[in-house]
């Protein structure tokens, strides 16, 4: 496995623009090139993790559905921006498994602690 | 020691976010439209100063929205070579827009 | 210093930054593993686009670059094919009239980005509206 920390911050949600899809493209890539990236939703982007999305009638894949299969990829560091749950009140939403509600120290520390940031 | 860059207007929800993350030994460097948060005397650039982080804006960015002759004094106008010499100084670099 | 960019912006304002930043990292004596556009901003490889007379020609000026300083540029392929922008390979085995990408690009796999990350020291994102 790479020793390079890369940390993925997605902080756009998934059905307005492509960034989201993107995000997840990249950190499968990486997952791919064994580098096991480290996923922060901060902001809109916790909106990417609503369990029940179904965008069959917009001609799109399902993002949840997308996220959900990180693990198969050994991608399982994920970290959700807790005021953000809170701003969206979705603080009792079911997060993916293993991911780790943070607050705003809780980020900056996460960001302290990456080799390099992706942002986007 | 990150070095933010801020690409959106202080108006935009992006300027909050960034701000709840910059930290005293952060840098901040203002483009695009992030220019306009070094406008001096503006709320905006008041509460970039509070957070106690390091402030730049890109010089060509500022001067093109004529930003330049009304900068905050706590700001400092860059050209991209020290754009490119605070990337050596700061080891990660966070894209906001 | 090693650096790799990522251009996650459409041609404009940062996309052009993005530029702006390569050439000065190289004049202080930096290298750079390669620039990959990814999402809109694979956009910055378009040769069909027509800029307002004088006005920056955005992927013009990547092409130059490449050209002189034989700085890697890939496009992210699944973000291009999407937007238009093909390879003589790409445009053919979709059966599309022709090439749409600026010379100076290449088109290839998010991979190129990480590889370019791990080998790096710095890397930097470049995001925006056009």
């Amino acid at each position: 496995m790479s020793a390079v920390k890369l940390l993925l911050v997605c902080r756009h949600a998934p059905y307005g623009n492509s960034l989201a899809r993107s995000t997840l493209d990249t950190a499968l890539a990486a997952g791919a090139f064994d580098m096991a990236p480290t996923l922060l939703f901060m902001a809109e982007g916790v909106l990417q993790l609503l369990p029940e999305q179904d965008p069959t009638d917009v001609g799109t894949r399902n993002h949840r559905k997308v996220l959900d299969s990180l693990p198969l990829y050994d991608i399982d560091q994920l970290y959700v921006d807790g005021a953000a749950l809170a701003e969206y009140g979705l603080t009792d939403m079911p997060l993916p498994e293993g991911a780790v509600v943070v607050d705003g120290d809780g980020m900056r520390k996460l960001l302290q602690a990456a080799d390099h940031l992706l942002g986007f | 020691m990150i070095l933010h860059t801020l690409n959106a207007a202080p108006e935009q929800g992006v300027f909050q976010q960034c701000l709840g993350q910059l930290g005293t030994t952060d840098a901040l460097l203002l483009m695009g439209n992030g220019v306009y948060a070094a406008l001096d005397g503006s709320p905006a650039a008041t509460r970039l100063l509070a957070t106690g982080a390091t402030l730049y804006v890109l010089q060509d960015d500022a001067r093109a929205a004529g930003v330049l002759p009304r900068l905050c004094p706590g700001v400092k106008a860059v050209d991209y070579a020290t754009f490119v010499e605070l990337t050596e100084q700061f080891p990660r670099q966070l894209a906001w827009y | 210093m090693k650096y790799a960019l990522l251009v996650l912006a459409p041609p404009g304002s940062a996309s052009y930054s993005a530029l702006h930043f390569a050439r000065a990292a190289l004049e202080r004596g930096h290298s750079i593993e390669r620039v990959f556009f990814l999402d809109d901003g694979v956009n910055n490889g378009l040769d069909t686009t027509v800029p307002p007379q004088g006005e920056r020609d955005i992927p013009a000026l990547w092409g130059a670059f490449a050209r002189e300083t034989g700085v890697e540029l890939v496009l992210c392929v699944s973000s291009a094919v999407r937007r238009g922008l093909l390879d003589a390979t790409e445009a053919q085995r979709h059966e599309k009239p022709g090439p749409t990408v600026t010379e100076g690009f290449t088109i290839g796999g998010l991979g190129l980005l990480l590889e370019a990350s791990v080998a790096s020291d710095r890397v930097l994102t470049f995001g925006g509206q056009a």
